[in-house]
């Protein structure tokens, strides 16, 4: 496996780690920073669950709210993220580490960011669902986690390595092998003075092809205590709707009054089959594919091209898939050619597999 | 113009290629070599680029991007039929959605 595969699965990993391995890295971490050791490591089942704890729930087998002292995530995450940044940003100058950037961490979290925001959400809405201020302590605290199995890319990015090679058994290291040792085996975790909270990994997470949060028949991410957000292809969903699409009806999509989750409904439901079902003909077809139009009332037309996947399945037969391009298009052909960016006329690929 | 799944290979004339891209740096090979010109984050499936060469990202993480084959090379992915390029500047192109308000990007 290559140090990407290895940094992506480290994003993408579920399932309880090795809280042991976890907890020598969060010390490390402590130490790495010329910090004491925190005298207390506290776990949670997820982000919410921390949250909670750090908001006066007391945990089980503790009497009193956690007497956690100041936040120390600047000194154990910012300042060696920042100080790995300045060296190799002096070392390659200001194009090297931008290129560096891009062939390292930015594809990952390009796809990381999004879930970290969207947990960021799912726990001011399971808190603080319409209180300013009590949003505004949420959201701060959010702030003094440590992403650990999330920090992934960053952790690629800046080469962890180099700094335990060069110096494994002093404690004055740069910090980041500590960060990379809390991130293969945890989720987000929260250092304080005297306190370490420690958050397990998630139990699922459902991701499609270009890695955003996407299943139709439950959570796309959930935590052990279950915590869990919904989403279709990184469309955030209630719950409950999801429940609603097994049973759902052509009908049922034309009166939500929603046009994103209707959009989910269309698809969902396939866009196939509510063609077939409303009767619809296709407006135009030509050797690059067919053009629907669905009529909606009070939202603008769905217009989509199906087009024929040129490489036959194993079985013989060709996959038919369905994408939408604006409503403005007028033939088959000018809406393939818009998916890739172009006009009609010079769409014309010289061989498609 | 070449087509493989989700992803499009457009030849562009030398006199087309932009001035900065002659000296551009790469972007970096995968581990087996190849350059990665879309992947998949749930099956890791690959549309690559296998022959001697530069990728030279333009702007953002879905491209555009230019690809520069001297002499020549093959597009290859798990689930679709290889293709040959002859040698030469190309630009290559994710496929796109619409969908009220932006686009997203296709991931077949």
């Amino acid at each position: 496996m290559t140090e990407e595969t290895n940094w992506r699965a480290v994003a993408a990993a579920t399932g309880t780690g090795e809280r042991a391995g976890a907890e020598a890295g969060v010390r490390l971490a402590y130490r790495r920073a010329g910090l004491d050791e925190p005298e207390m490591i506290v776990w949670a089942r997820s982000p919410l669950e921390a949250v909670r704890l750090l908001s006066g729930d007391v945990p089980e087998g503790v009497t009193t709210p956690l007497p956690t002292g100041a936040s120390v995530r600047d000194a154990l995450r910012n300042r060696p993220l920042a100080a790995a940044r300045e060296r190799l940003h002096s070392g390659l100058g200001p194009a090297g580490w931008s290129g560096h950037w891009r062939a390292t961490g930015e594809n990952l979290w390009e796809t990381t960011r999004p879930l970290v925001d969207r947990v960021r959400t799912g726990v001011v809405e399971a808190l603080a669902p319409s209180d300013r201020e009590e949003e505004t302590r949420i959201r701060l605290l959010l702030l003094d986690a440590v992403l650990g199995q999330h920090d992934a890319a960053w952790l690629y990015a800046l080469d962890t390595d180099t700094d335990a090679d060069a110096d494994t058994a002093s404690d004055a290291g740069s910090g980041l092998d500590a960060l990379a040792e809390v991130a293969r085996t945890a989720g987000w975790w929260w250092p304080y003075e005297n306190v370490a909270v420690l958050t397990e990994r998630p139990t699922e997470l459902h991701r499609d092809e270009a890695g955003r949060l996407d299943r139709g028949d439950g959570p796309a991410l959930a935590y052990a205590d279950g915590f869990a957000l919904h989403a279709w292809r990184g469309l955030p969903v209630p719950a409950e709707f999801l429940d609603r699409l097994g049973a759902l009806t052509p009908e049922q999509i034309r009166q939500e009054e929603n046009a994103e989750l209707r959009r989910v409904m269309l698809e969902f439901y396939g866009y196939e089959r509510y063609l077939e079902e409303s009767g619809a003909k296709p407006v135009d077809r030509d050797e690059t594919g067919v053009l629907w139009r669905i009529e909606l009332s009070g939202d603008e037309d769905v217009v989509m091209v199906e087009v024929v996947n040129s490489t036959p399945e194993p079985d013989g037969t060709s996959r038919t898939y369905w994408l939408r391009v604006p409503p403005t298009t007028r033939t088959a052909r000018e809406g393939v050619a818009w998916t890739f960016g172009l006009d009609a006329e010079v769409y014309e690929p010289l061989k498609q597999t | 113009m070449y087509r493989q799944g989700d992803v499009l290979i457009v030849p562009l004339a030398e006199h087309a290629v932009p001035e900065s891209a002659h000296d551009a740096v790469s972007e970096p090979r995968d581990g087996r070599g190849r350059f990665v010109l879309a992947l998949g984050e749930v099956t890791g499936h690959a549309h690559a680029v296998v022959g001697p060469g530069r990728l030279i990202r333009e702007a953002g993480v879905f491209g555009p991007m230019l690809l520069h084959v001297p002499e020549g090379a093959r597009v290859v992915h798990e689930e679709h039929a290889a293709i040959s390029l002859p040698k030469g500047w190309y630009r290559v192109v994710r496929q796109r959605e619409y969908v009220p308000g932006s686009v997203r990007i296709v991931a077949d």
